[in-house]
């Protein structure tokens, strides 16, 4: 009788144990992913990952804008020609009289943003100084920082970016940061990106499904 | 090869130059079992070859089809003799190997395929293990086409958990995506196989997988269509790991959910089991022109595959790891696709979960995906 009471008090510990040790078993740590990302980000120290060799190849330049500060590439040395100031050493409207001594320039460039009511190009670039872009209240605007226009209208698509959901990473995941800047995708003088044909059919799927 | 505690049985050929002065003794160590050194090493490789087939099938050489299996008289001498025929053929291969008469380059041949073919689980491996598995490939590839490739074994970081985020707003329905991970990861040509797809949805149909079409033609975006990407969502909790039985894949440390393609017996109940089509199966030998070869390759990532495996997307563990964007990341002209860590405080993905308003997809069941959605 004794050994039975005994037996029955046993299996019932070992019992408990199991419970007890299957609640702490790692794959129920934490009831998400989200929670785990939390308690394991919590003490984060870095890694030696970096983006290093993969961001060398673009000359880029720090900003910051509010809690974010990364990279973007620099821009002046990619412009055909800069300095304006080199061709443009008169003002506009006398250059555009005298058709036959000065040189045709950007006869390419058609405005397809926004509208005439909205935009035209003194709407970003200044009439008085070529080298800088300017803001809606005439502000100087470097060439280098042209998102600084951007924003002025584009706010939503502004604060995305400088996130991180909006726009593109150069290369590399991994910190230091380096993000392309608006016009490295979108032509300020058009933004709209075309539609196109996708870059891939797969004849073999085609097939399969008949 | 040195080392005494190795988790499977080695073959040791001594195929090193070395051994090629004590030209009395083969080079065979006493692992081996069944060399015969003495004897075999007058007789050259086709003699071999003749004389094993003569022993084999004998007199039944003239019949062909079923005949051969069927009109057979066995007794129980010729039933011996077969035996004994067989295990001279593998035993050719072993002596064949240890022969002097062979080159070095067939030994070494023999020697990693013999240590491929009885390798352990990669999830099992020491650092040295796995080294010695990736420079043997190296080896052999370099041996059967006379190309070099790298191959890196690079462990998960600590303190990286991969995950990224999918812009539905963005995706245009393009395609680049799906060409560069085609060209990145080695995917065989024959089969068109991908690991992407984008699926061309109707505006106001929801998530609608089954009336949408992830094989379209046409000028995208189309008119009232919205595109949505899925590949291997890298889930936490990942039922295809679960069901697989021999253990040939598994979730790494950091997230990746990765395929040992050497120890997957090819039951695709991984397949059956994956709630969103992430896993793709080779029904037919992979290939891949030599000039389109990624050279740059990892163990668990788009090393080249034989037929009968399972793959899928790995987040293209040879460029994650070592701090590239996947290469759907880095090709997609609208910058829908956001990866990174998701330990870092202040990485962009972060970022993306903590601001935008993200969902996964079949979240209730709880397979914790590491792929999450958002719009603009």
């Amino acid at each position: 009788m004794n050994k039975y009471i005994l037996l029955r008090k046993w299996s019932g510990l070992v019992f408990c144990i199991i419970i007890m040790s299957s609640c702490g078993h790692k794959k129920d740590e934490y009831h998400s992913i989200n929670d785990k990302i939390e308690a394991e980000s919590k003490d984060y120290q870095g890694t030696s990952i970096t983006s290093d060799g993969y961001i060398d190849h673009v000359k880029t330049i720090e900003i910051t804008e509010g809690n974010h500060t990364f990279l973007i590439p620099e821009r002046k040395s990619q412009l055909q020609s800069y300095s304006c100031m080199e061709c443009h050493t008169k003002p506009l409207t006398e250059m555009q009289k005298n058709n036959k001594s000065y040189k045709k320039a950007h006869w390419n460039i058609s405005l397809n943003h926004a509208n005439e009511n909205t935009m035209n190009c003194i709407s970003c670039h200044s009439g008085k100084n070529m080298d800088n872009l300017h803001s809606l209240t005439g502000k100087q605007i470097d060439f280098n920082n042209s998102y600084v226009v951007c924003s002025q209208c584009h706010t939503k698509q502004f604060d995305d970016w400088k996130g991180g959901a909006h726009g593109k990473r150069i290369g590399s995941w991994a910190p230091p940061r380096a993000s392309l800047t608006c016009v490295n995708c979108h032509d300020p003088h058009k933004p709209h990106i075309a539609s196109k044909w996708p870059a891939r059919f797969n004849t073999e799927k085609v097939k399969e499904r008949k | 090869m040195s080392d005494n505690n190795k988790k499977w049985f080695s073959l040791n050929l001594n195929f090193s130059k070395k051994q090629k002065s004590e030209s009395d003794s083969c080079g065979c160590g006493k692992t081996a079992g069944g060399c015969n050194s003495g004897e075999n090493n007058d007789l050259n490789q086709d003699d071999f070859i003749e004389a094993a087939v003569n022993a084999s099938i004998g007199e039944e050489r003239r019949k062909d089809g079923f005949e051969q299996v069927f009109d057979v008289k066995m007794d129980r001498r010729s039933a011996f003799k077969k035996l004994t025929a067989s295990l001279m053929i593998g035993a050719g291969a072993v002596s064949t190997s240890c022969s002097m008469i062979a080159g070095e380059e067939t030994k070494e041949k023999a020697q990693i395929d013999w240590e491929e073919q009885f390798k352990g689980n990669y999830k099992l491996m020491t650092d040295e293990e796995k080294q010695g598995t990736v420079d043997r490939l190296v080896r052999s590839y370099q041996m059967r086409t006379g190309k070099n490739i790298s191959m890196s074994s690079k462990n998960a970081e600590e303190d990286v958990l991969f995950g990224y985020a999918f812009n539905i707003s963005k995706c245009q329905g393009y395609m680049d995506c799906v060409n560069a991970c085609v060209e990145e990861n080695n995917q065989d040509r024959n089969s068109e196989m991908q690991y992407i797809r984008i699926h061309e949805m109707k505006d106001g149909k929801g998530f609608n997988f089954n009336e949408s079409d992830d094989n379209y033609y046409h000028e995208v975006p189309a008119e009232g269509h919205f595109y949505m990407g899925t590949q291997c969502f890298h889930c936490d909790n990942p039922p295809c790991v679960e069901v697989c039985p021999v253990q040939a894949t598994w979730r790494e440390e950091d997230g990746l959910v990765v395929v040992d393609y050497d120890w997957c017996v090819g039951c695709r109940y991984c397949m059956a089991a994956c709630p969103y089509d992430g896993r793709r199966f080779n029904w037919s030998k992979p290939e891949v022109p030599e000039t389109e070869v990624n050279k740059n390759q990892h163990y668990l990532g788009n090393r080249m595959r034989k037929k009968g495996v399972m793959e899928k997307c790995t987040f293209c563990v040879q460029r994650s790891r070592s701090g590239q964007n996947p290469a759907c990341v880095e090709a997609c002209p609208t910058g829908a696709r956001i990866f990174g860590n998701l330990l870092d405080p202040e990485s962009t993905i972060r970022w993306v979960l903590e601001n935008k308003k993200v969902f996964r997809l079949k979240e209730d069941l709880g397979t914790e995906p590491k792929f999450w959605y958002f719009m603009d």
